[in-house]
C-alpha cells in the first residue's frame, strides 16, 4: 500500500500582532534631558579630553592655577635628581664613594673643589680610568663610564653643580653652567677614558 | 533582497568607530607622549631613562609576576593647601596680629608660640584662594609665607607617594606593570619610600625578617649560597645572624660595624658559607629603587618644599608597609 502524504499545507494564518501604541512623548523629553545632563557633566568634569588633566582636576585652567613657583636653586635641585639617578650607584647617595669597590669619594675631594670645572667636565664626558689620588689616598676602582651620549649638557651641569656646591658634603666650589659643558663637549672630540695624568696636563684655569 | 553592502558598511563603521575611539585617539593623546619638562625646572626632563640594570630588573619583576600582588598606580581624590610661615621679618608683634587675623581660631598666646616655632603651618587644608590671600596678609614687616600643595586620598594617606600617577610615569616601562590588585602595597614610589638597597635584599630573601606581618613569599632562589673566599663578597647576607633592623631611610641599624654588609659576611669565617644576591636580585632591586615619581609636572602639581609636619588628619594607617622599629 502506498504511503499517503498530505500534499496540501494548511492555509497560512495571520501572524499575531501587538496593538500599535504610540511612543509616549514624555520619553523623548526625558531622554533629551538625560542627554543634556550627561553632556553638561562631561563638559564640567571631563577636562576637555586633555591629556594634561587628571582627576581630581576638572579643567586645564584649574590645573594651570595650581602650578608651583620655583623656590631656591633650580640647578642644585635638578642636579640632586640627576646625581641620585646616575651617579649615586657608585659614588654613594652621600658622596662618600664606595671603599669596598675602591670608588673615590666626591665629598671633600680635591678633584671636585677646583675653581674651574674643566677637568671635571672632561672626565664626566669621556670617562676615567687608572688609579687616581683623592684626599691623599690612591683609588683604583676600575673605569668610570663616559656620559657624553647619556646626559645632556644641562644634566651634566646640574649634577656637577650639586656635587661641587653641596655644603652637606663640605664642598663649596662655584656652579657649572650648561654653556661651560657645551664648550668642552664641542672642543674635545669623543675619546677613550681619560687617565688622571693626562687630565693633569689640562690647565687648571680652564 | 540583497542587503550585503549595507550590512558590510554597518559592521565596518561600527568597527572603525571603536578603533578610532579606543586605539587612535588614546594613541594621539598619550601614546606619542614625549618626555615631559618639569614645571618648576625647565632644565630637567621627566622621566629619566632607567639604567641598564634597572631595565633588566623590569623584566625580572615581570617574570616573577610581582604585578599580581603589587600595583603601580597612586590615586588622588583632592587637593588642599597649607600656608606656612617661612621667615619672620622684623616686626614680630605685627606678625602675631597678622597670624591671628589669618587664622582667627588661634588665641594670641597660640599665635605667638606659632611665630616662635617658625617654620610652622599657620593654616592647613584650605583652598587656593584663601591660601593666596593669607600669604598676602602675612607679608608684614618683611615676613614671608609659602603655600604648600597637599594631595589627598587614601593611597596618599598610606604614604604611597606625593601625588597621583600620570601617564608620563610609565614612559619607559615596557610593558608597564600597572597591576590589578593590592595583596601587597603599591610600588609606584617604592624607590622614594624605601631607598635602602640592603633592606630590599633582606626583604626579598626573607620578608618576615624585616616586616613581621608580611604575606609575601620569600624569594630565596634569587640568592646564592656559596663558599666564602679570603674576602667577603659585597652585599653578602647572613641568614643566621641577628634579625636585621632598619631606620626609616632603609639603613641597617643593629650593627656595631659602620659597614653592615662587610660585617655580615665577616661573621662567617673564611671558607664558610655566605649568601650572595644573584644578578637577577641586583637587577630587581635596581628597578625597585628606580620607581620614584616625585617630580612636579604640569599635570601633577606638587609643592617643591615638603609640607610642614602636622598631626595626622585621618585615621588611615600612615604606612601600610611599616618599617620595624629598631
Amino acid at each position: 500500500m502506498k504511503p499517503q502524504f498530505r500534499e496540501t499545507t494548511p492555509a497560512p494564518e495571520s501572524e499575531p500582532k501587538a496593538g500599535s501604541v504610540p511612543v509616549p512623548v514624555w520619553l523623548f523629553v526625558a531622554l533629551g534631558l538625560l542627554a543634556f545632563w550627561s553632556l553638561r557633566f562631561l563638559d564640567a568634569s571631563g577636562g576637555g579630553f586633555s591629556p594634561k588633566v587628571y582627576r581630581p582636576y576638572a579643567s586645564l585652567a584649574s590645573v594651570a592655577a595650581l602650578q608651583p613657583k620655583s623656590e631656591g636653586d633650580v640647578m642644585f635641585a635638578s642636579g640632586q635628581r640627576t646625581y641620585d639617578a646616575m651617579c649615586s650607584q657608585c659614588h654613594g647617595p652621600t658622596g662618600l664613594g664606595d671603599p669596598t669597590r675602591m670608588i673615590p669619594p666626591l665629598a671633600g675631594s680635591d678633584w671636585v673643589a677646583t675653581a674651574s670645572p674643566g677637568r671635571l667636565v672632561r672626565f664626566v664626558l669621556d670617562g676615567l680610568q687608572g688609579p687616581i689620588t683623592v684626599k691623599g689616598q690612591v683609588w683604583n676602582g676600575g673605569t668610570m663610564p663616559p656620559w657624553r651620549d647619556v646626559l645632556r649638557d644641562e644634566e651634566i651641569a646640574a649634577a656637577l653643580t650639586y656635587v661641587r656646591g653641596n655644603k652637606n658634603w663640605g664642598n663649596s666650589a662655584p656652579a657649572v653652567t650648561p654653556e661651560q659643558v657645551k664648550a668642552i663637549r664641542d672642543k674635545v672630540a669623543a675619546r677613550t677614558a681619560w687617565l688622571p695624568e693626562d687630565l693633569l696636563k689640562v690647565p687648571e684655569t680652564e | 533582497m540583497n542587503r550585503g553592502p549595507i550590512i558590510f558598511l554597518g559592521a565596518f563603521s561600527a568597527m572603525a568607530l571603536s578603533w578610532v575611539g579606543l586605539i587612535v585617539q588614546p594613541q594621539l593623546q598619550l601614546g606619542l607622549a614625549p618626555q615631559t619638562t618639569n614645571t618648576i625646572n625647565p632644565v630637567e626632563l621627566y622621566p629619566q631613562a632607567r639604567s641598564g640594570l634597572a631595565q633588566q630588573g623590569l623584566q625580572v619583576y615581570r617574570s616573577l609576576g610581582c604585578a599580581t600582588c603589587h600595583s603601580q598606580q597612586v590615586r588622588q581624590d583632592g587637593t588642599v593647601f597649607d600656608v606656612a610661615l617661612t621667615s619672620l621679618g622684623t616686626n614680630t608683634a605685627e606678625l602675631v596680629q597678622a597670624v591671628q587675623k589669618v587664622n582667627p581660631a588661634l588665641s594670641p598666646a597660640e599665635a605667638g608660640k606659632l611665630v616662635d616655632m617658625t617654620p610652622q603651618n599657620v593654616l592647613a587644608g584650605v583652598d587656593k584662594t584663601t591660601a593666596d590671600a593669607a600669604v598676602t596678609n602675612l607679608s608684614v614687616g618683611g615676613a614671608k609665607a609659602a603655600v604648600h600643595l597637599v594631595a589627598l586620598g587614601p593611597d596618599l594617606a598610606r604614604g604611597w607617594g606625593n601625588g597621583r600617577s600620570v601617564a608620563a610615569d610609565y614612559l619607559f616601562d615596557q610593558p608597564s606593570q600597572l597591576g590589578a590588585q593590592r595583596i601587597g602595597p603599591d610600588l609606584a614610589n617604592v624607590g622614594l619610600r624605601l631607598p635602602g638597597r640592603t633592606w630590599h635584599f633582606h626583604h626579598l630573601d626573607d620578608p618576615t625578617a624585616v616586616v613581621a606581618k608580611s604575606v609575601m613569599p620569600p624569594y630565596r632562589f634569587l640568592f646564592e649560597k656559596r663558599k666564602r673566599g679570603p674576602q667577603p663578597s659585597p652585599d653578602a647576607l647572613a641568614r643566621d645572624g641577628p634579625t636585621p633592623q632598619f631606620d626609616v631611610g632603609g639603613t641597617r641599624t643593629n650593627w656595631t660595624s659602620p659597614d653592615a654588609l662587610q660585617f655580615d659576611a665577616l661573621a662567617a669565617a673564611p671558607g664558610g658559607d655566605e649568601v650572595v644576591p644573584t644578578d637577577d636580585a641586583r637587577a630587581l632591586v635596581a628597578y625597585l629603587l628606580s620607581l620614584r615619581a616625585d617630580v612636579p609636572l604640569f599635570e601633577r602639581p606638587l609643592s617643591v618644599a615638603p609640607p610642614m609636619p602636622t598631626a595626622p588628619a585621618t585615621t588611615a594607617p600612615t604606612a601600610a608597609f611599616p618599617l620595624p622599629k629598631p
